[in-house]
Formats: structure tokens, sequence, C-alpha cells
């Protein structure tokens, strides 16, 4: 049982991070390889704003700094687009994730600048909710993690399928030319695109330290997002559900079971296994292969 | 119907248009087009005229595209369209009906009509079901299952939803059987007729366009090389035979043909 | 008769010439004679970043083979180092080989795996193959590290390796080492010149603005991709072969994701497609983070770990500069100022066929 909610709750943060990933190619068929760095960037802001507020993760303090946190993130996700990917539309998909790789390692180096290194945890909902007779116990944050995951995604689902927004979301990935000659901002489109990645990439990070530690080697987690979003198929939100918790599921029993190193490398198996098969991911859609 | 008699009172005023691709390209030089109010104008000519590269340039290029309007004037309605962005041009009632890529393939018909519907519009909605009926058949259909004529109705459909007051159509019968070319063209008039949309119509089917359009003008080689109502189109020997399917007098033997070898003069 | 001008050629001698003008045949012969030379004024730590960053240009002419002209976009690259490196280290220690046969069979493993990371080439493009030579990466780590924490004394220790040596003479020192790495990175140029003159060239170009058309024309792009690779990953393993004599220790956690972003970054900073190009992007990226080091021990506050991350941020804000605002690389500001006074009063030069530029 407890394996199980683990497992539910480490899928679910993978899970997040995936739909960032998915939200930013459903939205312009970049592939973002920041997206591990800007979840972590986005939980160490968190654990600082935390300390503006007062340093207690409870009750008001916590909704200032959640609000701060969430305010940034998509601030930042807006900033990305303006200063650099809007000058890479119409460039090959392959140029803008070259440079969304630039953007990771820029954040990476950031990490190791402003908080110099050091590895943090978030303290918030440590509190156990269930204990079991074995020892081990179900805590609030765990229960939050799985909870925050299906409301983002419902959310994510009614915004798509049903709101103009949505709509114009689809349409111009698909075709942005199209979409401006029919009287859609494609820049205002994609920056909202990159403020919602970048929020939900705070809010997975945000979750993960809260689980575990914060350190400049955290952001590796991004991988197993991309891996996630890829088995699921990158255009498909219901691919990133499923895309996370078949990695998530499969790592949390290769590390128990197997080994801890191999654990490391299953992500990566699973996704070179769905490749063979289904290159455009279990739920993802064939075109997409031929579009990038 | 006169569409000379005043430059300035004209709805789309072009003069001297010049588009560059890549910097070394030419593909459109000096050419000059003027659509009046509600009227129907027609652009015929050969591949790679510059016909659709003039209406490009009229609805705006993405930044992105290495493409650029080096010279000229593009007035809609007095005020300049030239550098503005495609959605603020198309924000002002120029609507680019495009030749290739014309619908969202991956939405339902429904939503590519509901695209940037606004709540003003919505009326307009319910009458494009009305001047496409195979349209309203289709609502929950995923376009890209829908045959090529259903499709240009859509992304003609698209346009009008759009609230346009002028009207770029990009060779809309390419790929259409004429049957369909014949019903979308008369469609189009149609609407022109009832909602006072003015329509600049590319064509490869010189005929077609001529049966609807008040105005033409033929370019070549990025200029524009003729003009005219479409009686004294339909009349003039060079139009006839490079455009229509040869003189109405007799038939002629292919070695009696000699269209490879005679030089456009453009008298008349 | 040679003709002086550059829009009259006489012969297809002369069109076929890799350096067509005199100048560029001055430029060349100065920096081969000052690489000659330069151990004569140069100390020794000069030395030892040259030789850094010969080993480099080895590398990068590979990935640049790779993924300029045949446009096969590799996140692997630091697993062919890998590759390379073990397999030099694992013959010369444990099987006491000499250099001359570690070094070809480690080059022949290289072509191995490279063949394997290359066939999801055959089936993907663009991202997807990039993120599937990402996993293919990781997996050839995992089992480099589970490798090297079985057999090594410790776990992170990695593996030494002998100094090579023939009949008595052993080669250490940084003066010798730069002579032997520049006459293996200039070999090594050669080749690539050639190769990318050559019908292959012609071909992976072909393949990276168009594969459809490609295979349309005749091209068997399913060879060609696969040679790509391996071709690659076998000057990859050269560089990690010579790389692992030269530091004389292997470890894994050297050959990280990041070192495949530094190697992508040489070509993107020197300018894909170009051999010349491999060789401004490798001495860029390897001298860079010691350029930086030298500018903040410049300035007058101490800085710790920021230098650290300060040259980490480089590498990042380096990818997206070029790739913004220069795409074609050092080599196109060059080719830019070289065409103005080549070319004056005319602008242009004509369309290039692929080699020697």
């Amino acid at each position: 049982m407890e394996l199980l909610v683990s497992i539910l709750a480490l899928g679910s943060t993978y899970a997040l991070l995936a739909a960032g990933i998915v939200i930013i190619y459903k939205a312009s068929r970049v592939v973002n390889f920041a997206h591990g760095e800007l979840a972590i960037v986005g939980a160490y802001v968190f654990h600082s704003a935390a300390f503006l507020t007062g340093a207690s993760l409870t009750g008001q303090s916590l909704l200032i700094t959640i609000a701060i946190s969430a305010a940034a993130s998509a601030l930042f996700g807006v900033i990305i687009y303006a200063a650099l990917m809007r000058r890479l539309l119409g460039r090959p998909a392959i140029v803008a994730a070259m440079v969304t790789i630039g953007v990771a390692l820029i954040l990476k180096a950031a990490i190791v600048v402003i908080w110099e290194s050091r590895s943090v945890g978030i303290a918030l909902g440590r509190q156990p909710v269930i204990t079991f007779e074995s020892g081990g116990r179900v805590t609030w944050i765990d229960v939050a993690t799985v909870v925050v995951c299906i409301a983002f995604f419902a959310a994510l689902a009614l915004f798509f399928q049903y709101t103009r927004l949505g709509r114009q979301f689809r349409g111009t990935a698909e075709n942005p030319l199209l979409a401006a000659q029919r009287k859609v901002n494609i820049n205002r489109i994609l920056a909202v695109a990159w403020g919602m990645a970048v929020f939900s990439a705070t809010l997975a990070g945000v979750l993960f330290g809260s689980r575990s530690i914060l350190s400049p080697q955290s952001p590796i987690i991004g991988l197993s997002g991309l891996t996630a979003a890829m088995v699921g198929g990158l255009d498909s939100l219901r691919g990133a559900v499923f895309g996370g918790l078949l990695v998530a599921a499969a790592t949390y029993i290769t590390a128990r079971l197997i080994s801890p190193a191999l654990s490391e490398a299953v992500p990566f198996l699973i996704l070179l296994a769905v490749m063979c098969w289904r290159p455009w991911g279990l739920f993802g859609t064939v075109e997409e292969l031929n579009r990038v | 119907m006169n569409a000379h008699v005043t430059s300035e009172a004209q709805l789309l005023n072009v003069r001297q248009l010049e588009v560059v691709y890549h910097d070394v390209a030419t593909a459109v030089q000096g050419v000059s087009i003027e659509v009046a109010q509600s009227s129907i104008v027609a652009m015929i000519g050969p591949n790679g005229a510059g016909k659709s590269t003039t209406l490009r340039a009229i609805s705006g290029f993405l930044p992105a595209e290495d493409v650029k309007v080096t010279d000229g004037t593009i007035l809609f309605e007095g005020s300049s369209l030239r550098g503005l962005l495609p959605h603020q041009i198309s924000r002002r009632g120029v609507v680019l009906v495009p030749e290739r890529e014309k619908v969202f393939q991956t939405l339902t018909v429904q939503e590519n009509l509901d695209f940037s519907l606004t709540y003003k519009a919505r009326p307009r909605r319910d009458e494009v079901y009305a001047y496409f009926p195979p349209l309203a058949e289709r609502r929950t259909q995923v376009t890209g299952y829908l045959s090529g004529g259903e499709k240009q109705m859509l992304a003609i459909g698209m346009a009008l939803v759009c609230e346009p007051k002028l009207l770029l159509v990009d060779e809309l019968s390419l790929g259409l059987a004429p049957r369909v070319t014949e019903e979308i063209m008369s469609i189009l008039r149609t609407i022109n007729g009832d909602l006072g949309i003015a329509m600049l119509v590319v064509e490869q089917n010189a005929a077609a366009a001529l049966r609807i359009a008040s105005f033409a003008y033929v370019l070549e080689g990025g200029r524009v090389v003729f003009k005219g109502e479409p009686e004294r189109l339909l009349n003039h020997q060079d139009i006839r035979e490079f455009y229509l399917g040869g003189s109405k007098e007799k038939a002629r033997s292919y070695r009696e043909l000699r269209q490879y070898a005679r030089k456009r003069r453009w008298w008349g | 008769m040679l003709s002086n001008s550059p829009y009259l050629r006489t012969s297809y001698a002369e069109t076929n010439r890799v350096f067509p003008e005199p100048y560029q045949r001055v430029l060349v012969g100065i920096i081969v004679i000052s690489l000659i030379c330069l151990p004569f004024v140069g100390g020794n730590y000069l030395l030892h970043l040259m030789n850094l960053a010969l080993l480099a240009v080895i590398g990068a002419v590979g990935i640049n083979l790779l993924t300029g002209f045949c446009g096969q976009v590799s996140l692997g690259h630091a697993s062919f180092l890998a590759i390379g490196a073990f397999t030099t280290a694992i013959l010369a220690q444990r099987f006491q080989m000499p250099f001359f046969v570690a070094i070809p069979a480690s080059c022949c493993t290289g072509a191995l795996v490279g063949f394997v990371v290359g066939l999801p080439a055959l089936r993907f493009r663009g991202i997807y193959l990039a993120i599937t030579t990402l996993a293919m990466h990781y997996a050839i780590i995992y089992v480099l590290t589970a490798y090297q924490s079985n057999v090594g004394p410790s776990a992170t220790a990695g593996i030494t390796v002998p100094a090579p040596a023939i009949a008595g003479f052993t080669l250490e020192g940084e003066r010798a080492w730069f002579y032997v790495l520049l006459v293996a990175a200039t070999t090594v140029v050669v080749f690539g010149i050639n190769l990318s003159r050559t019908y292959i060239g012609r071909a992976w170009v072909a393949i990276r603005d168009r594969d459809i058309a490609a295979e349309a024309s005749g091209i068997n792009v399913t060879q060609y991709k696969l040679l790509a690779f391996m071709i690659s990953a076998v000057l990859a393993a050269l560089a990690g072969s010579l790389a692992a004599y030269f530091t004389s220790v292997v470890t894994v956690e050297e050959y990280t994701l990041e070192l495949a972003i530094i190697y992508l970054a040489m070509i993107i900073v020197g300018g894909m497609g170009s051999i010349a190009g491999s060789i401004l992007g490798a001495f860029f990226m390897t001298l860079l983070p010691f350029g930086i080091e030298r500018i903040f021990e410049m300035l007058p506050w101490r800085l710790g770990t920021t230098a650290f991350g300060i040259q980490q941020a480089a590498i990042g804000i380096v990818i997206i500069g070029f790739l913004l605002f220069e795409p074609d690389g050092l080599i196109e500001m060059y080719r830019r100022v070289a065409t103005y006074f080549e070319r004056w009063p005319f602008r242009y030069r004509e369309l290039q066929s692929i080699g020697g530029r």
C-alpha cells in the first residue's frame, strides 16, 4: 500500500513535469530541455520566498509564498519566450531545442551561483496522514501531490478542449501562420503557453522538493519528465499522465528490488523500448513524427 | 463598373509593390492593383507570376519568414498595411484564404469556424453554415478527413467568420473538380452580393475567375502586363490563346499550334 | 596557366583546389608554421591547453561530420568518447596491449557502437533522434559505470592507463604530446576535408537538406546515415583513446551529458558543415573556461564557486548567443570578412560546393 502511494506521488510529479513539456510542444512544436532545471529553480525560489514571509509554511504565509512563486514562475516563462524563443519562430524545431539546452545550462549554473549549491528541503506537509504498522507512512504532501496533479490535468484538459484560447493553442501548434491570419496574436498564445509551462514546472518542483532534497543535481528529474512525455506522446496530455506513472513505477520498483544504479537508466530503457515499438508515443499522433 | 474613377476612393490600393525573397530573388516588381468597395477583382496568370506573393504581401508575413516588401505602398481604407503583422492586418478586415494549409487539420469543422469567433460574429457563423450546407452536415468531423472541396468551403467559411471587408482568395480551384470550382465560385459571387464583401481572387483557372469578376489583372513574371474588364480580356487575342484555351474560330491541330513560339504582345 | 581572379577558373584542377586563393594558402602556411614553432616559445601551461584543444578538434570533426554535414542530431557523442577511452584503458591496463593495438581496437569498438546508436536514425529525425541518442548515451554510461564500480579498486577511482611506449621510448611530457596530437589532429582534419569533398560527403549533405529527395535520387540513405554515425564514433573513440593516454586515468564520471552538449556547442560556435569551423569551435570551447578563469583572476574581488557557475553558464550563453545571432558560426564571420575583401566591389560570392571552405 505504501509502495502504491509512493509510486502514485512520484508518478504525479513526473506527470506534472511531462504536462509542462506537452504544453509547450502542443503550442509550438518545441521540446523544452530546460524543464527539469526550471522546476528545481522554481522550488528553490519557493524555498527562498518562504523566508521572506517568515519561514513557516503555514496558513497565510503559505498562501503568500505560493502566490509569489506562482507569479514569478509564470512571469519567468513569459520572459523566456519574449527574450529568446520568439526570435526562433520559423527556424527548425531542433534549433529551439538547442536553445533550451543552453537555458538549462544557465539555470543549472544559477542554482550554483545564487544558492551556492546548498541542498535544501521544503518542509511542507510532512505530517503523516496514515501510519502503517510496518513503520511506513503516507504524509499530507503525498496526498496533496496526487490531488494537485489530478486537478491540474483536469483543468488543462477542459482548457484545451472547450475554451477558445485552448482551441487557439491547438491551432497555433499546427499552423502558426494560418492562426495569425485568423486574427490570433501568436506571440500572445506562445507567451501564455510558456507561462503555463513554467508555472507547472515550479508546481512539480515544489511538490518534489517537499518529498525529497533539492540539490544542484536534482534537475535530472527533468529527463524523467521528458521521457515520460515522450513515452506518452509529446502532444498528448493523457500520455503525460500515463507516461509519468509508468516511468515512476518502473523506476521505483527497480530501485527497490534490483539496484538503485539501474533505476537511473530505467526511464531511458523504457524510452528506447517505446521508440522501437511506437515512436510517436503511446497516446501521441503519428503525424507528429514527420513534423519535426 | 469602372473601377478606376478615383484611386483614392478604392478599398485597397497597392502601388508599385516590390517583394524580394531571401535578399536576392525579386518575386513581384512594380505591381499596382486596386480593389473597389464590394467588387470582385481577379488576378490571373501563369505559375510563378507572383500572384500568391502579392496576396501574401497584402495579408502580411510572419517576422521569421525570409521575405521582405522592399518597395511600394499598400493602402487599405487609406491606411498603410506595410510592416503590420498578419493578425493585425486580419483584425483590420483583410483576410486571406491561403492556397495550401488553409484549414486546421486536427480540429473539427465546428472548432475551425469557432477558432477566433467573437460573440458579435456568431450570426455570421450560422450564415456560413447556410452558404455551405456540406459543412453543416459535418460539424463534428475532424477536418483532416474532409474532401478537397469541403476543405475549401471551410477555409472560406473561416475567413468569413473573421468579418472581413476584403477577402483575398488564393487559387481556390487547385485540386478541385471543375464542378466543385463552379459551385464555390458562384457561392462567392452570392456572398459578394449579399454581404458586400470585396474580393481579390487569384486564379489559374482564368475562365472561372473572369466569370465572377468585375475587373481583372494579368500578372506575368512579377509584373502586371494587362488589366481591364472581363469583356476586354475575353476578347483579347493573347489572353484567349494563353489562358483561355485558344481562339473560338477553328479547332487547331498541334502542328498549327505555335503557342510556344509566339511572343505575347499585349496589344489592345 | 593559373588565373589570379576568383571569378575566372581556367582548369578543373583550379576549381577543385581546397585553397583556391593565394591568401588562403599563406594563411594556412602561417598557422601551420606557428603551431610547429609553438613549443619553443610557449610554456607547459600553454602547451597543455593546446593539447586539450587538439584532442577536442578530433572529436569536433567527428560530430561535425555527423550533425553538420549529415544533419543527424546526436546527443550521444560523449558515450562514443567514453567507449574509446574505456576500451583503451581496459586493453592497456588489464591486457597490457601496446598502443598500436589498443588505439585501433578502440576505433573498432567505436565503429560498432556507432552502428548500433545510428540504427534509430533510420526511423527518426530531428528531436526524436536527439532524444533517442540521449537515451542510448545513458544506457552506455550505465554499463560503463557498472563496469567501473565492479572492477576498479573503488567505485570512483577509475582505471589507470600506462603511458604509451614503443621500443623503450615512452610518450610523456606536454611537448612530445603536442607534436603527436598535432599530427593526429592534422590527419583527422585532412581526412575530414577530403571526406566532405567526395561522393560520401555530398550524399551526406543531400541527406541533411532533404533526405526524401536524396533517397529518390538514388542515394542509399540507410547506408550513408549509418556510415556517418560510424565514422563520427570512430573519430570520437580515437579522441577518447588518446585522451585516456593523455590523462593517464579514465573515469566514467567525466563523460557526462554536458560533455556531449559541449561538443555540440563546438560545432554551433565554429560552424556546422565546415571542418575549419570544427577547429575554431573546438579551440573556442576548450579555451573558454580558462579564459573566464583568467578574467576572474583579474577582477579585484574573489568569487569562489561563482567562477565555476559562470563557466557553466558561459557554455549556455555561448550556445544561445550563437544560435540567435550567428547561427552559421565563427567561420561565417570569417567568410563575411574574406568575401568582402576578396570580391570587392561585389557583395556576394557564387554558391559554394562543399569542401575546403
